[in-house]
């Protein structure tokens, strides 16, 4: 079976991806396909992107407060583009009321800090495990 | 979750801690005693300052309570700053949003998300007005958080404010930041390179330098930052032999100059992190005042003993802070501070417990100021200087950790020094193993996290009042910005960009103090300042 692939981005100008990378690592550790697009990505390129190299899901971190803004522009654009069905994952510094807000929006997992290696995968594994389009 | 707590206890023998090493890696003994330290300590005050910079230290002068201050606009953020003094906040300490630190407006399209949330959003002389307004410039002193090419903008406009003040510049009490190697979190280089020539940036932090010195004398001209590189992970070794090696370079630029070392140097000064292994921090500060002193006098040959002093504002560490149960925040807060007052610091900003979160509220910034004063007022603990001194366990740390600092520093020397090794990508390749290194160490349970990684309750989050930002905060800056550059006199604006931008191109050698002021007056936006720098080095950021 050939991996799943995930692009993980920092989008705008908030550069704190210490979380990113090591989401990185443990999610290829799993076997994971992962596209690093790093920092200062605008919601453009990251769906452009995700397009062109067909991912199964998006992932994406915070930590300066800019998640709601994010989370809205990316979740539009992935409908624009026709790739609504491919998880959006969020995670960083995202208080529990905005959380509950994100999921309602369409974000698929949000994961704050602290939250355990065992658990990011295991979320993420289910997510990935239904086909896309179901 | 069957591995949430990764201490086993048992009871009948009682609880155990897994190992004794510190933070950082050294290994602490059962017990220190004189075969491990016996010797004597020169006076407070007395080179080389292992003891404190000054005699008297917070017998003489509290350390400042500066907490660190900025969101959305800056009319907002002038009103957060008047509260803070209100409480008894003693040094403003104004921080800037991503997008100002990056040399960025608020409409372009890439800032638009961040704009006013790390920090307040400044790209206008009338912003500055605004974020100072009713501040007496020469009653209280300020810390600029802005690193270059912005440092020379933001200056250029407290100096104009200054001016039309009518506070004479001699009077001006305060800091700018002003280190070109501040943007640490993330991919170190990428972050310092994306948005301005790092070289261009080293050389506006000189000119910033060398235009202050002789005209703003109690003005520090520099904080050379090592709290950003501590906070990617690193340990406090590489935390001090880091910033002091970086603070060498600068050294030398401004040598290069031509400058007297003992006209500069007791104008530089550094900001740290303090973390929570608290003996360990207590010698990092000793090491580091000793390392200091040492290299002005040996190696750069300074005769002021001003000039040797290591004068440190440090930040709690938010590494250690937890989402999970943080009100556990204020205690490990509190305990950084003391590490920070037992180590005899300067300034102090102690990371309120909501900032796992958010911006910190009113709420928690009141009781992070509280608690420095509690510290101050209550536990006498300031009321005799370096109060661990002689300890002999706090004495063989000191020296320890002194002769490591040494040895990172000799290696980054023979690399050509810090900004060398910067542009070569070593300090990012150290920084990176940090991180996984202390990701693993959590996730493994070798560094405990109490609620977090040991004595976790799954499923009892504290629920905390959140700072919230106005709404249509960004929505407005990016249409106050829009109008402000249709609205103003464009010829002037143009001929002092002009001016810039042929500076830039064809004086490489000029200092850029002069046509950045003139762009100011103009009334040029920092992005438009900024991109005609840009463009007369044919750069391109990040659209």
């Amino acid at each position: 079976m050939p991996k799943k692939r995930i692009i993980l981005a920092k989008v705008g100008l908030d550069s704190h991806d210490n979380g990113l990378r090591i989401i990185a690592r443990w999610l290829m550790d799993r076997g994971y396909e992962v596209i690093y697009a790093g920092v200062y990505n605008s919601p453009e390129g990251v769906v452009k992107t995700a397009v062109q190299e067909n991912v199964h899901a998006i992932g994406v971190s915070f930590l300066g407060g800019g998640h709601l803004f994010y989370a809205d522009k990316l979740l539009r654009l992935m409908k624009e583009n026709g790739v609504a069905d491919v998880a959006l994952i969020a995670g960083g510094v995202i208080p529990p009321r905005d959380v509950e807000k994100m999921k309602g929006m369409g974000v698929a997992a949000v994961f704050t800090p602290g939250t355990k290696r065992d658990v990011i995968l295991q979320t993420v594994d289910d997510l990935l495990e239904r086909p896309r389009n179901s | 979750m069957s591995d949430d707590s990764k201490i086993k206890i048992n009871h009948l023998e009682g609880e155990k801690i897994r190992h004794f090493k510190s933070l950082s890696g050294l290994e602490y003994k059962r017990i220190y005693d004189q075969n491990d330290w016996s010797g004597a300590l020169p006076d407070a005050g007395e080179y080389p300052f292992i003891r404190g910079v000054h005699q008297d230290m917070y017998r003489g002068r509290l350390w400042t309570r500066r907490q660190q201050s900025g969101f959305g606009s800056p009319e907002e953020s002038n009103d957060l700053i008047k509260y803070l003094l209100g409480i008894g906040q003693t040094g403003i300490n104004m921080d800037a949003d991503v997008g100002t630190k990056l040399g960025l407006d608020p409409d372009y399209p890439l800032a638009q998300g961040d704009v006013g949330l790390q920090g307040t959003s400044l790209c206008t002389y009338e912003d500055m007005k605004a974020l100072f307004k009713d501040i007496p410039l020469d009653k209280v002193s300020s810390t600029l958080i802005i690193q270059p090419p912005c440092s020379a903008i933001i200056m250029a406009q407290y100096l104009l404010m200054a001016k039309e003040q009518g506070v004479p510049w001699e009077k001006l009490i305060g800091t700018i930041m002003n280190c070109a190697f501040t943007q640490l979190v993330g991919p170190t280089f990428q972050a310092n390179t994306a948005f301005f020539p790092i070289d261009l940036q080293v050389k506006i932090a000189l000119d910033v330098m060398e235009f202050l010195l002789p005209r703003a004398p109690r003005w520090n001209i520099i904080n050379v930052n090592s709290r950003n590189i501590r906070e990617t992970g690193v340990d406090a070794v590489q935390e001090v032999a880091f910033v002091l090696s970086l603070a060498c370079d600068y050294i030398q630029g401004l040598l290069d100059r031509g400058l007297g070392i003992d006209v500069f140097a007791p104008r530089m000064a550094f900001f740290s992190a303090v973390h929570m292994d608290l003996f360990e921090e207590v010698a990092k500060f000793r090491a580091m005042r000793r390392v200091w002193a040492r290299i002005l006098k040996e190696r750069f040959g300074a005769k002021n003993p001003k000039s040797m002093w290591c004068r440190v504002a440090v930040q709690t560490s938010a590494l250690p802070l937890s989402a999970q149960e943080p009100m556990n925040n204020i205690v490990r807060s509190c305990i950084q501070t003391l590490a920070a007052v037992l180590a005899g610091t300067q300034s102090i900003h102690t990371t309120a417990y909501d900032e796992a979160y958010c911006l910190p509220t009113e709420e928690a910034q009141k009781l992070a100021i509280r608690t420095q004063q509690i510290i101050a007022y209550e536990t006498g603990v300031m009321k005799s200087v370096d109060p661990l001194g002689g300890s002999y366990l706090v004495e063989t740390l000191t020296d320890e950790i002194e002769e490591r600092i040494w040895e990172l520093m000799k290696v980054i020397e023979g690399k050509g020094g810090f900004i060398r090794c910067f542009k070569d990508g070593w300090v990012e390749e150290q920084l990176n193993e940090a991180r996984y290194r202390m990701a693993d160490a959590i996730e493994a349970g070798e560094q405990s996290i109490v609620g977090v990684n040991v004595f976790r309750q799954e499923g009892q989050d504290t629920e905390i009042e959140i700072f919230q930002q106005a709404p249509d905060m960004q929505a407005k800056r990016i249409e106050y910005v829009r109008q402000y550059k249709r609205s103003r006199d464009q010829e002037p604006v143009r001929k002092a960009l002009d001016f810039l931008y042929e500076t830039v191109r064809h004086r490489p050698e000029a200092s850029l103090m002069e046509p950045v002021t003139k762009a100011v007056v103009a009334r040029a936006t920092l992005q438009e300042i900024c991109d005609a720098m840009r463009a007369a080095c044919d750069f391109k950021i990040p659209a």
